[in-house]
């Protein structure tokens, strides 16, 4: 079966640093269709450089990376946003949700940038969620939890094949955390996504298919998420 | 609408107030230079007007090249085959009851019909029973006039009432319409002439000529004929400089307004850096992040643009008063009609305030467009960047400051490279505020803490560290502040240059009639002459000709009296200049000089009644009064000239010692009394001709006036942009245990702080602008030397508008923040 996600030998460096600004050093990874993916860290270990090469919203120094089976450097700019458009979906730590705008619109913007007017589905996809009813409110009426929510209903909405999260409970309590977990595993495998999770915390592993443990920018660990709960 | 473009649009709505004042900003530099346009319009429109209605139907215009000319010359006009029509024409002034100066047209009503048949109708506009009458009045009763309407409406006066003037009463035979506006007295040309002592002369003939070619060779010698779209030009030409002046100032206020724009752009984008990173994030194309701000852009400077032509429109029935009283007194009488309200106005200020938000928004677009996502997504800060940018950015300034002197040493070319050159020197120097800033930093700090506290220092501290936003407020408050110690440094040195060359020129005791209507009779002056004890008259008789196709001055005086009691500013040697005038030489102004390039020993050719003499210039003085040039030269060589022996006015001159000196000076203002001539001190005449220099630089003053208002905008949004981003940080500031009361003092000194440093930036770049502005473009507008005379007031002055102006944008977050700092959190969002 291809992978979704194939990264070989990647290398990142930050400006002229030296030593210090190699963020990734050969990193190599691969995501199968569905896979639940955990990766954890200690922080500047080189996670978040790593889920932004492969969203294409930065590019690395060396390597190469595929999604789909497609070669990121080689599609372009216009090639990487429209990936990220349509087959992306992305969730943050702090979330990131556009503060002018509603919950209910937040989630209908990745239809509209997708082309597809669907109200229906971003109702829907905010309903899965479990935030019926609140999507009139604007992200400060919101609490830490359903914020987070709203920006997991953002990435689902457009049934992406992976969804890249960015320490998704970083910001939230342990209930909430594993709330939002739960919903996001249930919904990933529901609409057979794949997942990579970017964390620091053993909260995401009993959610992982795979463990990955990334180090020094090597991800240096691969263990299966059965054997670490175990 | 697009959810992207919803999601930029909404903080326009969640933020009013920040919106509000960045409408108002860009309403503000919309209107100055809608406001300065239109009234300049009207003015010049109003202008045109005046002149096409004067002219009537004629095609040319004859005179002498100075002074009134012979009737006898009507004899052999109307021998001339060329000549279709012709009507001879007095034209003068009068001076009103009211203290308004109108013009008297003096015409003969038959042969004028063919000329101008809607005035010298007028006459003969009543019913056939009471026009006979009228008509014979007219020609018979020495004191009848018509009226134009609204000068009678103006006054209260109807037909057969008395209109009071400075030559009698006159009774008003009826009224008739101008559609330029300008009030004319009609009046019969052989009453005008008894009436302004013209025997026998007149002022002009308007011709229509059926051949020109035929007719000028004929009357090349001793005639200035001008066909009247050369007469117009010449007459538009002598606003060149004036127009050229306005254009400036209001394309100054368009700058400060561009500046803002720019200003309150880049602090949009700075707001919008996280947005657009998570929109790219999502997958949103650049183009459509771009597309979206556009709008914002765009919504901005249409909706401000359209709010700034309602008030430009507002503000240019102000300005017409004060641009057309300015061309009266310097140029020509001007009555501008009131600029008519045309949608083309809103279509104009739409169109400027849309065109200066694209322009002004370019940049900050630019950087929207290489917003890495990655970082604000991060939320790093790129202090490190944000250091080397600025210092960029300085040496880009100062590279700009090279070029803007490069330019103002060009300005020999043409003024418009030194108008350039000064708006590339006030972009430069706006260019140095970031590295200033951050060099000012920590003097900042110290002087804060010791004023304010821990708040004072934490003020400076953010004024520093925000500095993407502080630093646009800051260069944009402090051009506006230059520009007022700029402009106000320059009026101040001009001013104190015009009173000191008063001081060279007008040192006469006493000066008879030196209104421009009124003229002394040439035997008052024998008469005066003739009486003992006087030290010397001074006969000036000034008028204008035309030189090489340009209209010039010409003045003549006593040379021997002027040498011994004036004390010209020459460029070139002392009194004994006046010798050469006194053998028949000539002296020229400044202006002269540097217009027609000419120097000492050079020869000048003028057209007299005899045909082309040429003069040898002496020397070269300082001189103020006309832009256009003027040659002085004592009044036996300008009568053998022109055979003009017209005297404006008289110069007294009593010698200091002299015993008799105060029965002498009482002698005269009764003798001038009896003659109805008015006298007054050099002292009075010094002091109307500051009055005169002060109106003529309302307009500038409004302007300064403006750009003010505009920077204040600026500011007040800026501290206001500051306030709003930083709401988390009053959070963890609540979280420390600061007060309301030291949020407030923080709050506040950072508007202090912002407004000190623009002030400090504005009293280099302010002085710097004045000396571009005295050295370069005055001199080459208007060809003479202002010396630059340091001054405090326009420092002061301006200190006082920068410190009022920085507490009072600081009002509005400082109720903010009394209003809702106990409920501010430490939030993300």
């Amino acid at each position: 079966m291809q992978p979704i996600v194939r990264v070989v030998d990647i290398w990142k460096q930050y400006g002229d640093e030296g030593q210090n600004g190699i963020a990734l050093r050969g990193t190599n990874l691969e995501i199968k269709p569905g896979e639940v993916v955990a990766l954890f860290g200690k922080s500047g270990s080189g996670k978040t450089t790593l889920l932004n090469l492969i969203a294409g919203l930065d590019r690395p120094t060396k390597g190469r990376i595929e999604v789909e089976g497609r070669d990121l450097e080689s599609i372009g700019e216009s090639g990487r946003t429209d990936l990220r458009r349509r087959r992306l979906g992305f969730i943050f730590q702090f979330f990131n949700l556009l503060p002018t705008l509603t919950a209910y619109e937040n989630v209908y913007l990745s239809l509209e940038l997708l082309g597809r007017r669907d109200q229906k589905s971003a109702k829907d996809a905010l309903a899965a969620v479990g935030l019926e009813g609140k999507g009139a409110r604007y992200p400060h009426e919101l609490s830490g939890g359903e914020q987070q929510r709203v920006a997991i209903a953002r990435a689902i909405v457009k049934e992406p094949t992976l969804i890249l999260a960015d320490e998704p409970t970083g910001n939230l309590d342990t209930t909430t955390g594993s709330q939002i977990l739960e919903l996001l595993q249930h919904r990933c495998q529901k609409h057979k996504m794949s997942l990579l999770m970017v964390s620091h915390t053993p909260l995401t592993w009993k959610f992982a298919d795979r463990i990955l443990h990334m180090v020094d920018g090597v991800i240096t660990e691969p263990a299966s998420c059965t054997e670490i709960t175990r | 609408m697009r959810v992207v473009t919803k999601s930029f649009l909404r903080y326009l709505i969640k933020r009013p107030g920040l919106s509000v004042l960045q409408l108002l900003g860009i309403a503000c530099g919309v209107a100055a230079v809608i406001g300065m346009t239109v009234s300049a319009r009207s003015a010049l429109t109003s202008f045109a007007m005046a002149v096409d209605f004067l002219r009537g139907k004629s095609t040319h215009v004859m005179e002498r090249p100075a002074g009134p000319l012979d009737e006898k010359t009507l004899e052999k006009l109307m021998l001339d085959p060329a000549v279709r029509y012709f009507s001879p024409v007095v034209d003068r002034k009068i001076k009103l009851k009211t203290g308004e100066s109108v013009r008297v047209l003096g015409i003969d009503p038959f042969l004028d019909r063919s000329i101008r048949p809607e005035l010298s109708n007028a006459p003969f506009s009543e019913t056939d029973v009471k026009n006979r009458q009228t008509y014979v009045d007219f020609l018979l009763k020495e004191t009848t006039i018509f009226l134009e309407k609204n000068l009678a409406t103006d006054l209260g006066l109807k037909p057969g009432e008395m209109l009071s003037t400075s030559r009698g009463n006159f009774q008003i035979l009826g009224l008739f319409a101008n559609p330029s506006g300008e009030p004319i007295i009609l009046m019969d040309i052989a009453h005008a002439q008894r009436l302004f002592d013209l025997s026998g002369k007149i002022d002009r003939v308007d011709l229509i000529l059926s051949d020109e070619a035929g007719f000028l060779p004929r009357w090349k010698e001793g005639y200035r004929i001008q066909s009247h779209s050369q007469k117009k030009e010449t007459l538009l030409a002598m606003l060149a400089a004036f127009r050229l002046n306005l254009e400036a100032l209001s394309l100054l206020a368009l700058f400060v307004g561009v500046f803002l724009i720019y200003n309150t752009t880049t602090f949009a984008v700075v707001s919008r850096r996280r947005d657009a990173g998570i929109l790219r994030s999502l997958g949103a194309q650049n183009s459509e992040i771009v597309l979206s701000f556009l709008a914002e852009i765009l919504i901005f400077g249409i909706l401000g643009g359209a709010l700034g032509a309602i008030i430009g429109h507002l503000l240019a029935h102000f300005l017409v008063n004060l641009v057309g009283s300015t061309i009266s007194n310097l140029y020509f009488f001007v009555r501008p009609v009131e600029p008519p309200w045309s949608i083309m106005t809103i279509l104009a200020g739409v169109i400027i305030g849309g065109g200066a938000s694209l322009l002004g928004g370019f940049l900050p677009l630019l950087e929207l467009i290489r917003i890495d996502p990655v970082q604000t997504l991060s939320g790093r800060t790129v202090s490190r960047k944000s250091r080397i940018k600025t210092q960029r950015v300085a040496f880009a300034g100062l590279a700009i400051i090279v070029v803007s002197i490069i330019l103002l040493l060009l300005s020999f070319i043409n003024v418009y490279v030194g108008f350039a050159g000064v708006f590339a020197f006030i972009l430069g120097f706006s260019l140095l505020t970031g590295i200033i800033l951050i060099a000012l930093g920590p003097a900042m700090k110290w002087l804060f803490y010791h004023l304010g506290g821990l708040p004072g220092k934490v003020a400076a501290g953010n004024i520093r560290q925000n500095l993407s936003r502080t630093n646009i407020a800051v260069s944009a408050f402090m051009i506006a502040l230059a520009l007022s110690i700029g402009l106000g440094s320059m009026i101040g040195s001009f001013r104190k240059s015009l009173v000191w060359w008063m001081g060279t020129q007008l040192r006469g005791d006493l000066y008879i009639s030196t209104i421009a209507e009124i003229q002394v009779p040439e035997e008052f002056y024998e008469e005066l002459k003739a009486m003992p004890g006087l030290g010397g008259i001074d006969p000036y008789r000034n008028v204008q000709v035309m030189y090489n196709g340009f209209q010039i001055s010409i003045s003549s005086i006593d040379a021997s009296v002027l040498q011994r009691y004036a004390r010209f500013g020459w460029l070139k040697g002392g009194n004994e200049n006046w010798e050469a005038v006194k053998n028949g030489g000539v002296i020229i102004s400044e202006s002269f000089a540097r217009r027609f390039k000419t120097k000492e020993g050079d020869r000048v050719t003028l057209d007299g009644i005899e045909g082309p003499v040429a003069l040898s210039v002496g020397a070269i003085f300082y001189d103020y009064t006309t832009e256009h040039g003027l040659i002085m030269m004592d009044r036996s060589t300008y009568i053998k000239i022109f055979g003009d022996t017209t005297i404006n006015s008289l110069g007294i001159f009593i010698d200091p010692g002299n015993p008799q000196r105060a029965e002498l000076l009482g002698e005269i203002r009764r003798k001038a009394q009896e003659r109805n001539l008015p006298v007054l001190t050099s002292k009075q005449l010094e002091r109307n001709i500051l009055a005169l220099f002060d109106s003529t630089f309302a307009v500038t003053r409004s302007m300064r006036f403006l750009a003010i208002i505009v920077a204040f905008f600026g500011i007040t949004g800026a501290l206001l942009t500051l306030f709003l981003e930083r709401k988390k940080d009053f959070g963890i500031y609540r979280a420390l245990g600061f007060s309301t009361s030291q949020i407030s003092i923080m709050t506040v000194l950072e508007g202090l702080g912002m407004g000190l440093v623009s002030f400090l930036l504005s009293t280099v770049g302010g002085t710097a602008l004045a000396l571009i502005l005295i050295k370069v473009i005055n001199l080459r507008s208007f060809n003479w030397t202002v010396f630059y005379y340091p001054e405090w007031q326009p420092y002061v002055v301006t200190g006082i508008v920068a410190i009022c102006a920085s507490l009072g944008a600081a009002l509005h977050p400082l109720w903010k923040v009394c209003r809702t700092y106990p409920q501010m959190q430490i939030r993300e969002e």
